[in-house]
């Protein structure tokens, strides 16, 4: 098997944007079912009495890194060809701290904004009006912060390989960790449940 | 057994099931690694139908009309690359060929000094999935012998006349000159060394950008992020 | 009462009893909904060779934006012009902004169909509505310098890089969570 398909030709970049509708119809079918349109339940997880955005995102995480350790295994898919982010490490360290904040002060995400605004959330879609004024903002700005914007190695990093353990293991160690996370998470619920079960 | 498993909850036998496929994994290599496998008999189709080469005169043509949809590899060293080069050709030693960044759907047309070092780079790209991978016949010594300093009669009937025109001008483009058959016979003629033509004389074409550090090929794509 | 309480799954009490679809039902399994979302994600590795995102939608949007009103300003801006490349294609052609687009056709999908569709503004029970949008503004605009730097946010980076063991994306998350926990008690007012 030839994957992924579209790195090997099987289809074009016209039909390339209709599976990333469908993909993302799925994403936000997940993500809404999940609660995940609710900045309520969303900030909960900071206030620690419902932990959901870590448990899904973490299974999301390991169900897809399972999918792809195997799948590569096999030989089903180049995971050479599937493109990963470059690491700027200073950037995306800071750029966290600032997002971190930034959940908790307005309550979502990107994508989690996108899922509000759609199932009628009004400070949903102020959110995602705040998000292009953002962006604008840092377009703007772009020359000033250019130097630290682009410090960093720049280049595809992966754990096992800068710290030179093998995949597999690094694999293995976060579902340890993730399974591990889901029993305290539920015992953190149980503690800090609140009378109206915010 | 199955009491205990039938009292587990969907949770505890979901967090079973990912703790199970992970102990699995342990053993997991899943990036391919340079390990390829080679169809013979397509590749050998490939050679024998010559739809494994591009011609030095046609290269020369694309260059002169600008086409932006290909790709020219020098696969030399770099200081040979930095001494002289085909314009709009980049760089990519041998040794480098693997983590380059070139697409797998991409026309990329390989040349080195004479044809070996193109043949085997073109078995390699072929093997590892490269569709649109081209060799330049005959490398660099025939794109001199053609292209630059093409050889011309030195009387030329009427019809010879127009198509010695064209190669002129081409090899004038390309910073050359021809030679006459007659010097190149009498064993003199030889082709003059070949330096990088001096700007005013490099053909003023838009090459498409190359990309940095090997990244996303091709004229400037506009980048989308995640 | 614990999070089990009817309240505590998104249902509000009188609704535990009635009819599912015309009361909002209570939110899928996490781990669940987590394993849908992991292979919607694994999906995309397969069918694309690449992962999910959201902001850099927004880029795109705003490059074109931008360029439609002032074309000129947009392209002498180093990082609007990334986003308009050589100008052959519309910055809108982009494969996140159609993904964006699907995920809030799907958000749609599954709210109407929960029964949780409803035009309202989520906030805690100590602020006010007015106050509560103008922080939804201020976490938009801080998320999107967050996301600028880093390359992504939470789909792009963390769900994307997190499965795929990226470094910089592993990184970024634990600094999300502790941003976020770190600011959660001064901002108890907004949500409690």
């Amino acid at each position: 098997m030839m994957a992924p398909f579209f790195k090997y030709g099987m289809f074009g970049d016209e039909t390339s944007l209709v599976v990333a509708f469908l993909i993302g119809i799925g994403f936000g079918f997940f993500l809404e079912r999940a609660g995940f349109g609710s900045a309520r339940k969303l900030v909960s997880q900071f206030y620690l009495n419902d932990l959901a955005v870590f448990k899904v995102m973490f299974t999301a995480i390991v169900t897809a890194m399972l999918g792809v350790t195997y799948l590569g295994w096999i030989g089903w898919l180049d995971l050479s060809l599937v493109y990963l982010v470059p690491t700027y490490l200073m950037p995306q360290i800071v750029g966290g701290l600032i997002l971190g904040v930034g959940f908790v002060v307005g309550g979502y995400c990107p994508g989690t904004s996108v899922a509000a605004t759609a199932t009628g959330r009004i400070d949903g879609l102020v959110y995602v009006v705040g998000i292009f004024a953002g962006m604008f903002a840092f377009a703007e700005m772009y020359p000033l912060v250019k130097g630290f914007y682009l410090s960093g190695a720049g280049v595809a990093m992966t754990i096992p390989g800068t710290f030179d353990v093998p995949y597999g293991v690094v694999v293995f160690a976060v579902v340890l960790m993730a399974v591990g996370g889901f029993y305290g998470a539920g015992l953190l619920e149980k503690k800090f449940a609140t009378a109206a079960g915010e | 057994m199955r009491n205990r498993m039938s009292t587990l909850t969907l949770n505890q036998k979901l967090a079973l099931a990912a703790v199970l496929l992970g102990a699995i994994a342990l053993f997991a290599a899943p990036y391919p690694g340079s390990r390829v496998t080679l169809d013979a008999k397509e590749l050998a189709l490939a050679v024998a139908k010559e739809a494994d080469h591009v011609e030095a005169p046609e290269l020369a043509a694309w260059i002169i009309e600008s086409r932006a949809d290909y790709r020219l590899i020098d696969l030399r060293s770099e200081a040979e690359y930095a001494q002289y080069h085909i314009p709009t050709a980049v760089n990519v030693p041998m040794g480098n060929l693997t983590d380059a960044g070139l697409g797998r759907q991409e026309t990329l047309v390989l040349y080195s000094d004479g044809g070996i070092h193109s043949a085997q780079a073109w078995m390699l790209l072929k093997a590892q999935g490269y569709k649109g991978v081209y060799m330049l016949k005959g490398g660099l010594e025939e794109w001199k012998d053609r292209v630059v300093f093409p050889v011309l009669a030195d009387n030329p009937t009427s019809e010879q006349r127009s198509g010695d025109e064209r190669l002129r001008s081409v090899s004038t483009f390309f910073g050359g000159q021809p030679r006459s058959a007659s010097a190149v016979s009498a064993g003199g003629g030889g082709m003059p060394g070949m330096a990088m033509p001096t700007a005013p004389a490099l053909p003023k074409v838009t090459a498409p950008p190359s990309p940095a550090g090997g990244a996303k090929p091709g004229p400037a794509k506009k980048k989308e992020g995640c | 009462m614990t999070t089990t309480s009817a309240e505590g799954l998104g249902v509000p009490m009188e609704a535990a009893h009635a009819a599912p679809r015309s009361r909002p039902q209570a939110y899928m399994n996490p781990y669940l909904a987590g394993i849908g979302l992991g292979l919607v994600l694994l999906a995309s590795f397969v069918l694309v060779g690449r992962g999910l995102g959201a902001s850099g939608a927004f880029n795109s949007v705003i490059a074109w934006g931008v360029h439609a009103v002032a074309p000129e300003h947009a392209k002498s801006n180093e990082f609007m012009a990334g986003y308009l490349g050589d100008g052959s294609q519309s910055p809108l052609k982009s494969w996140l902004l159609f993904e964006v687009i699907g995920v809030f056709a799907g958000a749609m999908f599954s709210g109407l169909l929960a029964g949780r569709a409803k035009v309202m503004t989520e906030k805690g029970p100590r602020v006010s509505v007015r106050t509560r949008l103008a922080m939804a503004f201020a976490g938009g605009v801080l998320m999107a310098f967050g996301a600028a730097f880093a390359r992504g946010c939470t789909s792009g980076q963390a769900l994307t890089g997190g499965a795929l063991l990226n470094l910089g994306s592993w990184a970024f998350m634990m600094m999300v969570f502790a941003g976020a926990y770190a600011v959660a008690n001064f901002l108890r007012w907004e949500w409690r």
